[in-house]
Formats: structure tokens, sequence, C-alpha cells
């Protein structure tokens, strides 16, 4: 309740400074909200961009591929280096060199392989969300104590149901860490991707609004990504918030 | 056979095959070699020793002697490098729930498993259904003194109970064998001294075989039939004491004072050898 009051009064004074801020500046460049707002309206009534609802699906599908994948393959990677000794000594310090990397540098050569369509934003989403995930895997692995696994094992557990009722709970908390970090990763790999060039998408249409000096819509658009943003988020952190109160 | 006869607890077939058994375990000249960075160390050689249904036996001897070797080779957890362990006359060859449950110093319970979850473990791994490992395990409750308890999870209990939950994990797969690797070692005095009071009520209740690692004099002489003294690395036996009196024992009674003095001079000859470099 008290926490909810704090966020509103932020809010309000981040929205009170935003307003005197453009005004004192221009504001055709210092969009304030009394001019965002209204932009807003007009964007969800469909009025400024009609094809706004195509849009936006066309980034929640790519989104959700991105992840989709990032997660198979996060998943399928963290678990085989994590079982596998060598290969994950071998493996697993070039991964996190790669993590490292800012990711973005890859992107040109992902639309030169991929196109200005959809499969571009997809492979970088997924090559944003792959890491944390992976990672995630294999730190969850090493966490978990060494100790229960003997207690199962004394118990007459073997390899699978070790794996299925002490590594799996074990390690779940920060597995499902990594899943969620995975997912921000990728919705930004996404948006980054339309803005950085394509010809739909919500990243496309901030592109255009942008580049016309449409700058309440452009904020209009911006406010609808970070709804996904966050709803995408909220979801992850539900599942979290599960699963810390099943282990911990 | 032990001089006195604890009742067991109503498990036909097994319980009388086990029964015909001369000797439910047998260590026949086991040994075991350890590769560390700074060479090999003989963590246990040429142990033979033989243990009857029902007893209590317990091993004591200095630190890094090898009684959990010797405990972890008898719950199929360290495989022998020479000799062999036969329970029941059949050579261990892995973990065997049905034959011996471990209670380990650390409990070992499962951090997102209630109590009444955590009893239930073992049940679970051998396929036992929901209603029916959830009944065993409740049954279990009273007796460990956890009725209040079942629901709660282990970082909720103290660390008396979580040993409790431990024990009863280990009771529960009705194995005719416990093994128990300094289960009270991590706990303070009063709390030690009252869980052996009750884990000897519980193990003349039930009539299991008790295989019992402690550094404790006290616990060894209040709860044992008999008490194996292994001598410093290389752990070997050296000694057997039977105790054939009755529980519960007066510690201070003349016959006990006397063994205990006895005990003590053969454990500090050990240990002052496993101090030396």
């Amino acid at each position: 309740m008290s926490v909810a009051l704090v966020r509103l009064g932020l809010l309000a004074a981040l929205l009170a400074a935003w307003e005197i801020a453009a005004r004192a500046g221009n504001p055709a460049l210092y969009v304030p909200p009394s001019a965002a707002l209204p932009a807003l309206g007009a964007l969800l009534a469909l009025r400024s961009y009609p094809t706004l609802p195509a849009h936006f699906l066309l980034t929640l599908r790519e989104v959700v591929a991105a992840y989709a994948l990032a997660v198979a393959a996060g998943l399928a990677v963290g678990f085989g280096l994590g079982l596998n000794r060598t290969l994950g000594r071998a493996y697993g310090p070039i991964l996190a060199a790669l993590y490292a990397v800012p990711a973005v540098v890859w992107y040109p050569s992902l639309m030169l392989f991929f196109g200005l369509d959809a499969a571009s934003k997809i492979a970088f989403g997924f090559l944003l969300g792959f890491f944390p995930i992976t990672l995630a895997v294999l730190a969850g692995m090493r966490q978990v104590s060494a100790h229960l696994v003997t207690v199962a094992r004394a118990f007459g557990a073997g390899p699978v149901t070790v794996f299925v009722k002490v590594m799996l709970p074990g390690m779940l908390f920060t597995l499902v860490g990594g899943l969620r970090t995975g997912l921000a990763l990728s919705v930004i790999g996404v948006i980054v991707g339309e803005i950085l060039g394509s010809k739909a998408g919500m990243g496309s249409l901030i592109t255009h609004a942008y580049g016309l000096l449409r700058t309440a819509d452009y904020v209009a658009l911006v406010v609808v990504t970070l709804a996904l943003i966050v709803g995408c988020d909220g979801a992850a952190s539900l599942l979290e918030r599960r699963a810390a109160r099943w282990t911990a | 056979m032990a001089p006195h006869t604890p009742q067991r607890s109503e498990r036909p077939g097994e319980a009388e095959a086990l029964l015909d058994a001369a000797d439910l375990i047998a260590l026949e000249g086991v040994g075991k070699r350890y590769r560390t960075a700074s060479g090999d160390v003989d963590a246990v050689r040429d142990v033979s020793l033989r243990v009857a249904e029902g007893e209590f036996c317990t091993i004591i001897g200095p630190s890094g002697c090898g009684k959990s070797t010797l405990l972890g080779m008898l719950g199929g957890l360290v495989a022998p490098d020479t000799g062999q362990v036969l329970i029941a006359g059949r050579p261990v060859a892995g973990p065997d729930p049905r034959r011996a449950a471990t209670v380990f110093q650390d409990p070992g319970l499962f951090p997102w498993r209630s109590a009444l979850e955590n009893i239930a473990f073992g049940l679970e791994i051998q396929g036992v259904a929901a209603a029916r490992r959830r009944a065993a395990a409740h049954e279990l409750l009273g007796p460990l003194g956890l009725r209040a308890f079942a629901d709660k999870y282990p970082r909720e209990l103290s660390g008396g109970m979580r040993q409790r939950v431990a024990i009863g994990r280990a009771l529960a797969i009705d194995a005719p064998i416990i093994l128990m690797d300094e289960p009270f070692g991590a706990l303070d005095e009063q709390t030690r001294t009252l869980m052996g009071e009750w884990l000897l009520d519980i193990w003349r209740r039930t009539g299991r075989t008790v295989i019992f690692v402690t550094h404790s004099l006290h616990e060894a002489l209040a709860l044992s039939t008999r008490v194996v003294v292994m001598t410093a690395r290389p752990g070997r036996i050296k000694s057997v004491v039977e105790l054939p009196m009755p529980y519960p024992r007066a510690m201070e009674s003349p016959e006990l004072v006397t063994l205990r003095a006895k005990l003590w001079s053969e454990i500090r000859d050990e240990s002052l050898r496993a101090m030396q470099p």
C-alpha cells in the first residue's frame, strides 16, 4: 500500500519535472506530458498510426519467437555444458567472454544474413536472450549442494531422479532469474533491431515518427512499446516469485 | 547376537530371510586408499567386522581414521579397494535403500520440501504412491516429536529437529540397517544427550540394526551394545568392547566408569598418534 503510494508520488514528481523542463526548452523537441497524452490518445484510437495493431503484433510475435529459441538453446547448451565436465571447462569461459562483448556489434552481420524482415530481429533477440539463460543454467548447476546429491543417491536415486528431484529444484531460483533476464534482453534485442533497420514493427514506427520529428507521436509510441516490455517482465516476475516461494 | 532382544517391527518375508543370516553385516578385510594431490592416503586398511541383527554397534576413533569411509562402504556410496562388504550374505554393489538407510552429520534436508515431504523422500524415490507415503511419514511424526511441524520447512526447524527429520527419512524406508555418521555431532551438549535417549527408544522399539559413528565416548557408552575402537590412519580395528548392560544405563556405575577409562586411554593413544606429523 505505502509502496504503491511512494511509486505514485515518484511518478507524479517525474511528470511534473518533465512538464516544467519541456516548457522551459523547445516543446517540439522536449515533448511535455500535456502534449504527449493527447498524442497517446490519438495513437490508441488508431488516428495517428492506423496500422498500430499489426505492428504491435509483429513485434510481439518476434519477441515470442526470439525468446522461445533463446530458452530452447540456452537450456540445451547450459545443461550440455553443465552435465559434461570437459565440455563445460572448454566452453564455459568462452561463453562468459562472449557475453561481455556488446552484442549490437553483431547486428549488421545479422541483417546481412537474415535481411531486413522479421528474421534478423528474431536472430538478434535470440542472441541477447541466449547468454543470460545459458550462464544461469551453468551457475545454477554449480550452486546445487553436492551433499544433497549424495543424500539422494544414498536413498537410491539414479542420475535422472537426482536431476529432477535435486538439481532442478536446487537451481530453480537462479534458473528462473536467468529466464527473466533472458526475456528482458530478447525484447530489447527485437526492438533495437527494429529501430536500427526494419520495415515493420514498433521499432520501425518509432524510427518513422522520430525521423519526421513527430516527437509527440514518437513519445506515445515509446510508451506503448514500454507497456509491451513491462507486460513481458511482469509475467516473468510472477513466475520468479512463485519459484522463490517454492525454493527459498 | 547381542544379549538383549529388542522388539522387531512386523515385516514378514524380508525380516525372516534376514534373521536366517548369521550376521547381518560382514566386512571382510576391506581397505580403501584415496588419491590426493600430496600422494595416496590409506583411509582404511584390512578391517574385518561382523554385526548381528538388532545390534547397536558404535564405531569410535580419532579424526580421519576412516570411520565415515567404513560407513560409506556399508551404504554403497564408497567402493572398497580390497576385501568385500556383505549385507545379509550378499555383496554391496551400490546404494540400496532396501538394505540400509543413512543419516549424515549434516542432515542434508531438501530446503524446498516440508518436514513431511523430506521424511517421505526415500519412499518417493521407491515409487510409493503419494497417499501411502504421506500416511507412512505422518505415522513417524509422533515418535519423532514433530507432530506440530509436519508442514514446516527445514529453515524453520531447530538443529535437533532437522536431524530428527533426517532420522525419520531413514526410518521411513524400513531398511533393516540404519547407518549414522556422527548424527548429533553438530548439536549442543544438552540436545545431544536428549537426542541420544530418544534414538535409544526408537531403536529399541523398531529393532533396527544401527551402525553409529561418533566422537563422543558418552554417546558410545550410553547407546551401544558394542563399541569398535579404530586406530589412527590407516584405520584399523584396535579393539572391540561388548556392552551387555541394560538400558537406560547408569553412567556413574563402577562398571561403566571403568570401561570409560579403558576406552578413553585407547582413544587417547590413537588421537595422539593421529596428531603426530
